[in-house]
């Protein structure tokens, strides 16, 4: 298995570890982001929507634990990236300005996956962490949504969730191999489009709790 | 038409590899605008000569954008503002008149300084030295026509073989990567089947020794392929990749 | 001295294969033992280092730029020939050897050029098989397309970019010897002097031009690929590290400088636009396969080209040369062009120009398949000029471009001194007076991958040599001699640059030595240059350390020998009294104005010796014999 481990830790073995881990979490998003949906049906609808989810017992523990592992993988490699990176140009331009490839998304991926690192945990300590035994999960959500301050960061985390995916989708393609004239826009547009699901389909829920409920 | 500028350069100045460099500031008065940039620093220089000191070191040749040789960052662009050229190919009429302009090296880990503007892109030859070429030996040929390739894959492999390995790509990256330019070597060659019995063991050597030699990794940036003065796409670095898996998952080579 | 050009007797056709069987061939197992040193690293340095190291020898090869990949090769555009005869069209390895003797007005050696042809087929194949992305037909064959001074299509490109795709051809075959170890690569090296000891080429000195050291190798034999000479006229399409330092330090030590007055003057350039440009831009030949040239009929007509009715243009080559049209050789659309500015027909704004016209044929085969072919090429000439030439015809004028002069050899390539072997532009063997398109590549590469190979094996297997180390005295004292040289250089601090030097004897040699020649203006220049070259040695000024990166320093050698070269080359014009090629000698013309050779008296190769600083060069004749061809005064009409 020597070839493996060198396989994956070059500069483009551990580029498709990001890819491959980031389209993991695309997927996870997916199924989250339709479970949430529930949340506008009310709170018996989540409640049960919850409910079904526990039944899976070990299922969902085998779940949580491929996607610890999964962000464990995404996060250190890409922290070794970055540092990588930072040290391959020790000394830096005075002038710097972009070319045209750069975007926001590109720009400040390390810094939107090192804030989303932490709101995952936040998140986690939030809703996942807590006492379940007397308040539903839809308790928890509402109660915590409904502060302002609270609701404003899971929209801000949501927002920058968005960005990093703005980049993130196409270059996961693009670092699989998956570019080719003929259907690299639409992976392109499919990017844009994605995190902008992403952003308004979790950006809104802060908003329907904190405004409408 | 023809017009006379002045402009204020910022240039980059360091005596050698391991000395301190800072940027000084020279004048550069009445340049006509049908100058190239290159020519823009010969006038410079010709006045500082006959000032009696060092005049600016950069590196340059063949002042048609085909060398590969010229290179410097111009106000934070790779090769100056213009698409697809390189230093000596931009004209002063991309300027105007009372512009400052800050003249930069190449920066990069794996590319030293040597003095001033110039620096050592060796690196970019040793990343061909692993294995950017055909094994075959003068004189085994077979017949030039006995392998048709078709038309669009020749054109496809002259795309990426339009390299000059000027190292902007490098300079232009975030990241200070060479992948841009490790992928059109590659690439150039996994197309052509003259080049497939290699391939393999080819993108393994390249992208090891690309790792050695300390350059960055790749983020998907894209600036890259927007500073290349030959306009090479990362298309190319999509084949690398495909090239690379390939040869991880599917050759014998180790 | 009788110069030996070692010729092989019997039937042309059959030359090269007797004589490859009659060369002594070395043991494979020896061969590891023979250093051979080959300085420049364009096609045929980089071609011989590689298959030389292929062979077995241990090879050190050394070039000025910072990587191999940039000698000025690559900035061949339009092709290569080869005598494939893939498009039917009547080709032949007879036909492409009659076509350069006649190109280059029948002043080229009949078994070199033979050899030439022969070894084009076989080039195209080694480059397919490197990697070289020639153009295609849609069904996946080789596309071809012609040529000046050809009525077949026998060029092979690679868009407008074929000598870069050759080159990194060849740069790849040697990347791979040095990864193996066979070759070692020294970059950022110039060659200041070459070692003789007991009549033999045993090494060479040169400049590490990063930190300045001054560096001694040893060789069994040393090959030269250093390149032409064109940038004596400070402005030519050569790069600007191209020079002559090499080949004419060879020279001083001994090398005979053939033909040294044989400098092409290229058509298709961008015309001149200002005093302080330091290089001319090509615009490949091939451009003439659907270009078209004119000028107004009418002198002093001031008009824009789009203003000008079709009546009132002419197209002065397709109406003089109705058989070859826009295609005829380099040299003689280099000298039109030059005739219809002289009578002021001329256009653009100082008048040096003519156009080229792409207006029919975007008109016939569309602006995509031109964009197709050209696309390079127009996107180069808008960068420069800022005028679309796709709306406007280019203006183009004759420029500097090559050098078919060049350090003498003989059939083995080996010089008159023993174990230096020239290979390419920097010898003179194969154009003659002229180069055709498309054969500078074909030269190189034929020369570095087919010829050298076999010949240099006949020698080493075939010479004693002593054994020798870079201790040997002969190493020390080109070392002082080097170091001094620098020295002195760095101690005038005068008043005037280089590059202003350099500028002065370029204009003077391309008025009294350039397009046309006379008498007096040799005469001329060369009392100006002799003045030009004292003042140098008194009143430059070049700043910085000897011990340091300094490109002052290296520019001021090169020039000092320009200005020593440049008088061998006239001295070369004045001697030959007749026009053939591009040395066109206004004494000397056809009713038509055609060059006028006298193939009675000046039939011959004039190989210039040195005799010592103080003294004019010594000429001594390869007389020219030519049994295979008739001579005949060139036609294209």
């Amino acid at each position: 298995m020597y070839w493996l481990t060198k396989t994956f830790t070059t500069s483009i073995g551990k580029k498709i570890l990001m890819a491959l881990t980031g389209l993991s979490f695309c997927g996870f998003l997916t199924v989250h982001l339709i479970g949430n949906l529930t949340l506008y049906g009310g709170q018996d609808l989540f409640n049960a929507y919850v409910e079904h989810l526990h039944s899976l017992g070990p299922v969902i523990t085998l779940f949580e634990w491929g996607l610890l592992l999964l962000a464990i993988i995404h996060i250190l490699t890409g922290s070794i990236l970055f540092f990588q990176n930072l040290i391959s140009r020790p000394v830096r331009y005075k002038v710097n300005k972009n070319a045209g490839g750069r975007t926001l998304g590109s720009a400040t991926m390390p810094y939107t996956g090192f804030i989303l690192m932490l709101f995952i945990i936040f998140h986690l300590f939030d809703f996942h962490f807590v006492d379940h035994t007397n308040q539903t999960v839809y308790q928890i959500v509402s109660n915590s949504l409904s502060q302002i301050g609270l609701a404003t960061i899971y929209l801000v985390a949501v927002i920058i969730a968005a960005v990093h995916i703005s980049h993130g989708f196409w270059s996961l393609f693009q670092t699989l191999g998956a570019n080719h004239p003929k259907y690299m826009p639409t992976i392109k547009n499919i990017g844009i489009l994605f995190s902008l699901i992403i952003g308004i389909g979790f950006g809104f829920i802060p908003i329907f709790i904190a405004f409408i409920v | 038409m023809t017009k006379a500028i002045n402009l204020t350069l910022k240039v980059w100045r360091q005596q050698g590899p391991d000395l301190k460099g800072r940027l000084e500031t020279y004048d550069a008065k009445n340049i006509s605008t049908d100058m190239s940039f290159l020519e823009m620093i010969d006038v410079v220089n010709e006045k500082i000569t006959l000032e009696g000191k060092e005049p600016i070191a950069f590196d340059n040749d063949c002042r048609e954008g085909i060398c590969g040789m010229c290179g410097a960052v111009i106000n934070g662009r790779a090769h100056g503002p213009e698409k697809g050229t390189t230093l000596c190919q931009l004209h002063m009429r991309q300027f105007s008149d009372n512009d400052i302009i800050v003249i930069e090296p190449w920066r990069a880990k794996a590319f030293k300084v040597i003095k001033d503007l110039v620096v050592d892109r060796s690196a970019l030859d040793k990343i061909i030295q692993a294995g950017g070429y055909i094994s075959v030996n003068t004189g085994g040929a077979q017949d030039a026509n006995s392998i048709l390739v078709p038309q669009e894959t020749a054109e496809l492999a002259m795309d990426a073989a339009a390299c000059i390995g000027c190292g902007a790509c490098v300079a232009a990256c975030p990241n200070a990567s060479a992948m841009l330019f490790t992928s059109a070597k590659i690439s150039q060659l996994a197309l052509l089947p003259q080049g497939k019995p290699e391939a393999a063991r080819r993108a393994i050597a390249m992208t090891r020794v690309m790792d050695k030699l300390g350059f960055g990794n790749c983020t998907n940036e894209r600036e890259c392929e927007a500073e290349c003065p030959k306009e090479i796409s990362i298309t190319n670095i999509a084949r690398m990749n495909r090239e690379y898996l390939k040869a991880s998952f599917i050759s014998t080579v180790q | 001295m009788q110069l030996d050009s070692k010729v092989p007797g019997g039937p042309l056709s059959e030359q090269w294969d007797k004589h490859r069987c009659e060369l002594k061939l070395v043991n494979p197992a020896n061969k590891r033992k023979f250093n051979i040193i080959v300085v420049g690293t364009g096609l045929a340095g980089g071609a011989a280092s590689a298959s030389l190291a292929e062979l077995g020898y241990y090879v050190k090869t050394f070039c000025i730029q910072d990587s191999p990949r940039r000698a000025h090769s690559i900035a061949a555009q339009g092709g290569i020939n080869g005598a494939k005869n893939y498009p039917n069209d009547g080709d032949s390895i007879q036909h492409l050897f009659y076509d350069t003797i006649k190109g280059g007005d029948f002043r080229a050696r009949e078994s070199n050029v033979y050899r030439l042809a022969q070894a084009s087929v076989d080039i195209i194949d080694q480059c397919v098989a490197q990697g070289v992305p020639f153009a295609r037909e849609y069904g996946g064959l080789l596309a071809n397309r012609s040529f000046g001074g050809a009525q077949v299509s026998r060029t092979f490109y690679a868009r407008g970019q074929t000598g870069q795709q050759l080159l990194l051809g060849a740069y790849s075959a040697l990347s791979r010897q040095i990864n193996a170890g066979k070759v070692e690569m020294f970059t950022r090296r110039e060659m200041l002097d070459l070692v003789v000891i007991n009549d033999q080429a045993r090494g060479i000195i040169v400049r590490n031009l990063i930190t300045g050291e001054i560096e001694s190798h040893d060789a069994d034999a040393v090959v030269l690929c250093t390149g032409g000479y064109a940038n004596v006229f400070f402005l030519s399409t050569n790069a600007m590290a191209s020079n002559v330092t090499a080949s004419f330090r060879a020279y001083k030590k001994g090398a005979f400088f053939a033909n040294p007055c044989f400098t092409q003057i290229h058509p298709t350039c961008i015309p001149v636009h200002g005093t302080f440009q330091s290089k001319l831009t090509l615009m490949s030949e091939s451009l003439r396969n659907d270009g078209r040239v004119w000028v107004p009929k009418n002198p002093g007509d001031k008009r824009p080209a789009n203003q000008i009715p079709e009546s009132e243009r002419e197209y002065y080559l397709e109406n003089q040369y109705p058989s070859f049209g826009n295609l005829v050789p380099r040299d003689v659309a280099s000298r039109r062009a030059k005739e219809q500015c002289d009578i002021g027909k001329g256009v653009g704004e100082t008048g040096l120009a003519v156009y080229l016209d792409f207006a029919e044929a975007i008109e016939r085969d569309g602006r995509d398949i031109i964009e197709k072919k050209y696309g390079n090429l127009f996107q180069m000439y808008e960068k420069i000029t800022a005028e679309n030439p796709y709306e406007t015809p280019m203006m183009i004028y004759p420029a500097i471009h090559y050098t078919m002069g060049g350090l003498w050899v003989d059939y083995n390539l080996m010089s008159n001194l023993e174990g230096l072997f020239v290979l390419g532009e920097a010898n003179f063997s194969d154009h003659g007076a002229n180069r055709l398109g498309a054969s500078a590549l074909m030269q190189g590469l034929a020369d570095g991958y087919f010829i050298i190979p076999y010949t240099i094996g006949g020698y080493l297997a075939g010479t004693s040599r002593k054994d020798i180390t870079t201790d040997h005295p002969a190493f020390k004292d080109a070392v002082k001699m080097v170091k001094a040289r620098m020295n002195n250089l760095l101690s005038i601090k005068g008043k005037r640059t280089v590059d202003d030097f350099h500028r002065e004897l370029g204009l003077t040699l391309w008025e009294h030595c350039g397009m046309s020649r006379n008498e007096e203006g040799l005469k001329k220049a060369k009392e100006h240059i002799k003045g030009l070259q004292e003042e140098f040695w008194q009143n430059v000024t070049v700043p910085g350390r000897e011990k340091d990166f300094n490109q002052s320093l290296e520019r001021a050698g090169r020039v000092a020998d320009f200005l020593e070269f440049s008088q061998v080359m006239i001295e070369d014009a004045l001697e030959r009294k007749e026009s053939c090629g591009g040395h066109f000698n206004e004494a000397f013309q056809t009713d038509e104005n055609e060059a006028l050779r006298d193939d009675e008296n000046f039939c011959h190769v004039s190989a210039w010796e040195f005799k010592g600083d103080d003294k004019d060069p010594e000429m001594h004749k390869e007389p020219l014999v030519f049994k295979n061809v008739e001579l005949t005064q060139r036609s294209y009409k």
